[in-house]
């Protein structure tokens, strides 16, 4: 998958809105949207709140998990453990980014948040690497990583799966199969 | 017509329909297009845009686009023509004039279906009323030739005397209507002079709406001091306008105080500032820049030996080292830099520069960007009048229109360092010039000619770089000059705009003076001027467009308040004959504190007076040499 599509699916998430023009439900195949007025705060998907900011058309109202206080913890919490912690949304990194982007002005303190999501993604990225390295020099067969969101497998997806493809076809042949006829002149 | 709402009257009009935008080449117009393009952007609105460098463009573009378009959007350009008569629009065609330019044409004013003026109404416009200037076409044949049969021949006779006196008593009300109006006329059109800027204009309307942003604002910003670094507009209207765009400066960014809830560095900050007046300090050395802004180069008199000492005795007063001084603003010392406006200013009053300091503003975003108003005029003003051309005649303009942006720093920075060349070789020249005395102060005006030789004279065949060439040569020649009548001249200034085709650039500059209204009379001059050697020469119909003369052609373009002629190099000659030969005379103005206001009488006469004759042979004699 590319990061790109990760972030499309990314933006399906919902987050709150305070619009500043008036319009009705609108009616669209992944569901239902609205009504809007103006100063009411409404919930929508990450793409339209993005496009609506874009035309001045409302303030974003960042989610309860983007303060500095929390993410903190979560840093601290993250450096602790050897295993991976839960993430308070499965699309932190892709939400952080867009948000950050394109809203940082309704965002308070937001270069602060910036540096402690991208500590906490460094450190998650550490302990993933270990793990992976662990993985094939035991030549394990199966293993289970909890509280990984889309964007980290993504990440060493690929690459890991072909790099253990590869690894296999140069261990098969290193060992002397049955089947393996030498041919003669 | 005035429109009083711009947002009904105007923008919720166009926001439902494709609109043409007509821009002018000046960096005003470009502010003005890019607020507009923003909100264009925000309500979906569709258009087209297309930049303008004078009328020949603009009604080649009117004749383009004039069936696919009923709503035209002009900026910076159309106000002060009568647009209908030029552009000849069909009945359902509505203009949207967002101009700077003064006097607005009465036709426009007074049009009440077509345009549609985006003015504010407090700017002193002065227009006459309309019964002054226009009248029903009265029915003069109403007096009934009929023979009306039944009636005697006294009866008959007495009433044909009556219509007669009736009929002579109407003509010459007519004709004394008609002297007044042309006098009213001529008064309100001999000056030109330039009113609010456009893009504060369309700063206003964003806010109406309440959709202004800290990037309009900038733009607007940037808009208004185009026009103080043109010399556009007094210095008393410049200060009122910072006073209004402080408030919304303050509006926008007053949460940068707050030290809790301090916005990410790379927004966007707009900070007002009482900054010195040196063109691109901050980019630039300090020793540069000094020597290359007009206010100080003038007035320490940089062209000569003494100006130069001058300028070290300046440094060494304020303790500043050579050394530092001279290597780029960024990388000079922290002490020094610390209290350097305030040291300068003190160092300067000494010297004679009571004024090096301005009222201004700046912005700041992200941790290495940190651009004053003035810094982008320059770059901006540089970039649309690149002389290299790459590509088709318009990327100059789009160009320049992308470095307002904040995205596009890469231009901008290019922006800059045209700038200082540009600004370097107008010192450069202007220098050349006064040592040289190629300044010829010969009745009622000075005059130069920059001949085809000199070096950069490329850069000054586009209009408003000559302008600002011709600005700071008068001002250092006013510094310069110890003869008191020329101190209060105008300044015709004139250089080659195109090799192959021949044809030659003027300017003219209103007189220096200490509290000038900005407002220059060289256009009817000009026009007058042009139309009498047509006239002897061409045999044609003057028109506002290129009237091809063999191989070498002239065309007139009135551009910002400074007019702007180009002419085939034989025809300098008569231009400069009728130029002289209109009669000027100067009238004391008591109102205005004794200021001596240039009134300009145009009654040609039929030959040269003979007492000028040596003068003005003189004259001849060096433009020929001139031009050789």
């Amino acid at each position: 998958m590319e990061p790109a599509e990760v972030e499309f699916l990314a933006e399906k998430e919902l987050v709150t809105i305070v619009p500043n023009f008036s319009l009705d439900r609108i009616h669209l195949i992944g569901g239902d949207l609205g009504p809007f007025n103006p100063g009411l705060p409404v919930e929508v998907p990450v793409w339209l709140a993005i496009n609506l900011k874009q035309r001045q058309k409302c303030r974003l109202i960042p989610p309860e998990w983007m303060d500095v206080g929390k993410l903190e913890e979560i840093r601290d919490q993250e450096r602790k453990e050897d295993t991976f912690t839960p993430m308070p949304s499965p699309y932190y990194m892709e939400l952080t980014k867009l948000l950050l982007n394109y809203a940082s002005d309704n965002i308070p303190r937001a270069d602060e948040i910036r540096t402690l999501v991208k500590d906490t993604w460094d450190t998650r990225m550490a302990k993933l690497r270990l793990s992976a390295d662990s993985f094939v020099r035991q030549q394990e067969v199966h293993a289970k990583l909890d509280n990984l969101t889309l964007m980290e497998i993504n990440t060493t997806g690929t690459f890991l799966t072909q790099a253990l493809d590869h690894m296999y076809k140069l261990r098969t042949n290193l060992q002397p199969g049955e089947s393996s006829h030498s041919q003669d002149f | 017509m005035f429109v009083s709402d711009c947002r009904r009257e105007f923008y919720e009009l166009i926001v439902t329909q494709r609109v043409l935008l007509l821009v002018a080449s000046d960096v005003d117009a470009l502010c003005a297009c890019k607020i507009l393009q923003a909100l264009f952007q925000c309500d979906h609105v569709q258009y087209t845009l297309v930049p303008v460098a004078g009328w020949q463009e603009l009604e080649t573009a009117f004749l383009e686009h004039k069936d696919q378009f009923k709503y035209f959007v002009l900026i910076n350009c159309g106000a002060n023509v009568d647009l209908l008569e030029i552009l000849q629009p069909e009945e359902d065609t509505l203009f949207f004039v967002c101009d700077s330019h003064r006097p607005i044409n009465v036709v426009n004013v007074y049009n009440d279906t077509q345009v549609k003026l985006l003015v504010k109404q407090d700017d002193d416009l002065d227009v006459p009323a309309y019964d002054d200037i226009f009248r029903d076409e009265e029915d003069e044949e109403e007096e009934s030739e009929d023979e009306s049969d039944g009636s005697e021949p006294s009866e008959k006779r007495r009433r044909f005397e009556e219509e007669v006196i009736e009929r002579t008593m109407k003509r010459r009300e007519r004709r004394e209507w008609e002297a007044r109006r042309r006098e009213i006329l001529f008064d309100y059109e001999q000056y030109e002079y330039h009113g609010t800027s456009s893009a504060m204009v369309m700063f206003d309307l964003a806010w109406i709406m309440s959709k202004d942003l800290n990037d309009m604002l900038w733009w607007a910003i940037v808009g208004l001091t185009d026009q103080w670094v043109q010399d556009k507009i007094t210095q008393m209207k410049y200060v009122t306008d910072i006073g209004i765009l402080q408030r919304h400066v303050s509006r926008h960014n007053h949460r940068n105080e707050d030290e809790e809830n301090s916005l990410s560095i790379d927004c966007m900050r707009i900070a007002f500032e009482y900054d010195l007046r040196l063109a691109l300090y901050q980019h630039w050395s300090l020793y540069e820049s000094l020597c290359n802004t007009s206010y100080t180069s003038a007035s320490l008199k940089l062209w000569s030996v003494q100006g130069q000492k001058r300028l070290q005795e300046f440094l060494a007063d304020m303790g500043l080292p050579l050394k530092q001084v001279k290597q780029k603003f960024n990388s000079m010392d922290m002490s020094l830099k610390e209290n350097l406006r305030e040291m300068i200013e003190e160092s300067a009053n000494k010297f004679g520069m009571k004024d090096l300091r301005v009222q201004t503003f700046s912005i700041h975003f992200g941790f290495k960007n940190k651009f004053s108003a003035s810094d982008i005029v320059y770059a901006t003003t540089s970039l649309m009048e690149n002389i290299e051309k790459e590509g088709p005649e318009t990327t100059n303009f789009i160009k320049a229109l992308d470095s307002l942006s904040r995205g596009n720093l890469d231009k901008l920075h290019q922006g800059l360092d045209l700038a200082k060349k540009q600004l370097r070789a107008i010192q450069q020249t202007v220098a050349s010039c006064i040592c040289t005395n190629l300044v010829i102060s010969q009745g009622p005006f000075l005059y130069c000619s920059l001949m085809e030789g000199t070096p950069d004279v490329k850069l000054f065949s586009k209009p408003v770089s000559l302008c600002l060439l011709s600005k700071y040569l008068l001002k250092s020649f006013v510094c310069s000059t110890k003869n008191k009548r020329c101190k209060l001249l105008p300044l015709v200034m004139a250089a080659p705009m195109d090799v192959e085709q021949g044809t030659v650039i003027m300017v003219g500059i209103p007189p220096e003076t200490e509290s000038s209204d900005k407002k220059n009379f060289f256009g009817r001059a000009f026009e007058k001027a042009a139309e009498s050697t047509n006239s002897r020469t061409l045999h044609n119909h003057f028109e506002m467009s290129m009237v091809p003369f063999g191989s070498l052609s002239w065309k007139l373009r009135m551009g910002p308040s400074e007019i702007i002629l180009a002419l085939p190099k034989f025809m300098v000659l008569q231009f400069w004959c009728i130029l002289d030969s209109l009669n000027w005379s100067r009238q004391e103005n008591q109102e205005k504190m004794g200021q001596p206001k240039n009134n300009l009488r145009v009654q040609e006469h039929n030959g040269i007076q003979v007492a000028d004759k040596v003068l003005k042979l003189a004259l001849y004699v060096n433009i020929l040499k001139c031009q050789q």
